[in-house]
């Protein structure tokens, strides 16, 4: 009995084990390969060197492709945030019949195929004129970070203890006041938490920006499609690199908030 | 704090109006498209769909990778949950843990598959260790194939899985298997009779979210086949970016687009109301 638990028990944690290395092999292979020395891609790396990273921060599309991912993300958070709290609180607050069919529109960017919303805003811009533009880019990225700042935002504030605002309302204070110094602070963790995940999602996307971009307007991960599919070196390996620096301290970020096993459970 | 009518209008309306304006009006222009040829109404599009073996066949590829990747990443994903939410006690072991599954989640898929490029290539990681081990004497061809994509995709994939499960697994109640531990169970009969089936909405829900994922896959199917095969998410990327044609571009949308709605149906249908990503789970 005692035996066969423990050979359980073995069995169990060796599979983990493999399923942990499994999960984080190819990012570490994309970091090894970064730091090659050699000027093909070696794993393990031949010598370390940081060259590829400084070929890459000296090169001027890459750059200005970083930079319109970043601010891609950001505006598109922004906007989200502004555009999904709104919704958040009112499906929170009421009970309407509607309130599902509402929550299913806003949620549905999530699941629905994102290859087709870009191919579908791609029609709809072509037609309206702004095909290829950043404005349809920002409208894409809004739209597939909105989900996540309202899912978010109504774990929080399903949560909430209804009390606090009532005892702010019996002492004076305004609705607008309510939200802002009381609703709003508290919900404030999840809600970063939250707009974090949606920033990511925005800064890694491929398959809605593809539609939309054009050599001169060209974010990050569709710059980095189009390199992979032709060519690799060791200058792509440390751009990708790069990403996932960005995505452990995002990780990192969002465990301070909210601590990162309890986001799951919103 | 309650919301009145008059204000629940106020608050809604922009982000309606947004949403309505890009995002159901451009699937409305699809949907239009996809009823056309260029002299006007026509079901031109759909008849070339259904007509020969090629998208048919296309469609089945699409579902067959899906179907191994739901499978390969519930086989990885179902023991990680476990440990995850049921064997680890201490808190920051089992942050790490969550730290481990999120990362490659943060990681875009491009960035992800570009690893497998580099894992499965002729000398890469994997052919260099089997050849050194001595298992084989020649590399395998392990790119640019439906074994690469499923390797890819199920590597994409397992982070929902493992979260979805992880989410439903976190919430059994402990007493129930310290019930069937005092009336004599052993650990497997316990986890078999007791602990798997409660679990069985969040492998449900995973498994549809997994499949409904990799169905409209493009990425990855991209990289790793290296063009020597088709999903349905690159034809419909073709007759966009490369032909230009967009009548058949938003059949192809549409057909795409129906079958997710389907699954999703599925998924509202099944889901546990905890299960992560989909349209059902509210709170």
């Amino acid at each position: 009995m005692m035996a066969s638990n423990f050979l359980g028990r073995f069995i169990l944690y060796a599979f983990c084990l493999l399923a942990v290395i499994f999960l984080v092999l190819p990012l570490i292979v994309i970091i090894g390969v970064s730091l090659t020395a050699t000027e093909y891609l070696a794993f393990p790396p031949k010598g370390l060197t940081l060259r590829w990273y400084m070929a890459f921060l000296q090169d001027r599309s890459y750059l200005s492709s970083i930079g319109l991912s970043a601010l891609l993300a950001v505006g598109a958070t922004a906007s989200a945030l502004v555009l999904g709290l709104p919704v958040a609180l009112v499906l929170s607050r009421t009970r309407s019949r509607i309130n599902s069919v509402i929550a299913g529109l806003f949620l549905s960017p999530l699941v629905l195929p994102t290859i087709v919303v870009g191919a579908a805003l791609l029609q709809f811009a072509a037609q309206m004129g702004f095909a290829r533009t950043w404005v349809a880019l920002y409208v894409g990225h809004t739209i597939l970070v909105i989900p996540y700042v309202v899912r978010t935002g109504l774990a929080s504030l399903s949560g909430l203890q209804l009390v606090l605002e009532e005892a702010a309302q019996d002492l004076g204070a305004t609705r607008i006041e309510t939200f802002f110094l009381v609703t709003l602070p508290i919900i404030k963790p999840g809600v970063i938490a939250g707009a974090l995940f949606g920033l990511i999602i925005s800064w890694v996307n491929v398959e809605l920006s593809i539609f939309n971009s054009t050599a001169a307007l060209m974010p990050l991960p569709v710059k980095l499609f189009n390199y992979v599919q032709y060519s690799i070196d060791p200058m792509i390996a440390a751009v990708s690199a790069s990403t996932i620096y960005v995505a452990v301290l995002i990780v990192f970020l969002i465990d301070r908030l909210v601590g990162i096993d309890r986001f799951n459970s919103g | 704090m309650y919301i009145n009518q008059r204000a629940a209008l106020i608050l809604l309306a922009v982000p309606l109006l947004f949403l309505v304006a890009f995002f159901a009006v451009p699937f409305g222009v699809v949907l239009l498209d996809s009823f056309r040829n260029e002299s006007g109404f026509s079901l031109d599009q759909y008849v070339k769909l259904v007509d020969g073996w090629f998208y048919a066949e296309t469609l089945w590829f699409t579902f067959k990778i899906s179907a191994w990747v739901t499978l390969v990443s519930f086989i990885i994903g179902y023991p990680l949950a476990y440990v995850m939410t049921r064997v680890i006690q201490r808190r920051w072991l089992r942050r790490l843990m969550y730290v481990i599954v999120i990362t490659p989640l943060f990681t875009s898929n491009i960035v992800r598959s570009f690893g497998w490029m580099i894992l499965l290539g002729r000398r890469g990681l994997i052919n260099e260790g089997l050849l050194f081990v001595g298992v084989i004497d020649r590399p395998l061809m392990l790119l640019n194939n439906e074994f690469a994509i499923v390797v890819g995709m199920a590597y994409i994939m397992t982070p929902f899985m493992v979260l979805t499960i992880a989410a439903v697994l976190q919430n059994i109640d402990s007493s129930l298997e310290h019930a069937a531990r005092d009336l004599g169970a052993n650990p497997l009969t316990t986890f078999c009779k007791i602990t798997f089936p409660l679990s069985l909405p969040g492998v449900v829900a995973g498994a549809l979210i997994v499949f409904t994922l990799s169905v409209s896959a493009y990425v990855t199917p991209s990289i790793l086949s290296g063009g020597k095969k088709t999903v349905m998410s690159m034809l419909i990327y073709q007759q966009y970016a490369a032909l230009f044609d967009f009548h058949f571009g938003a059949a192809l949308a549409v057909a795409l687009l129906m079958t997710t709605l389907v699954l999703i149906s599925f998924s509202m249908l099944l889901a546990p109301k905890h299960a992560h990503g989909t349209p059902s789970s509210r709170s």
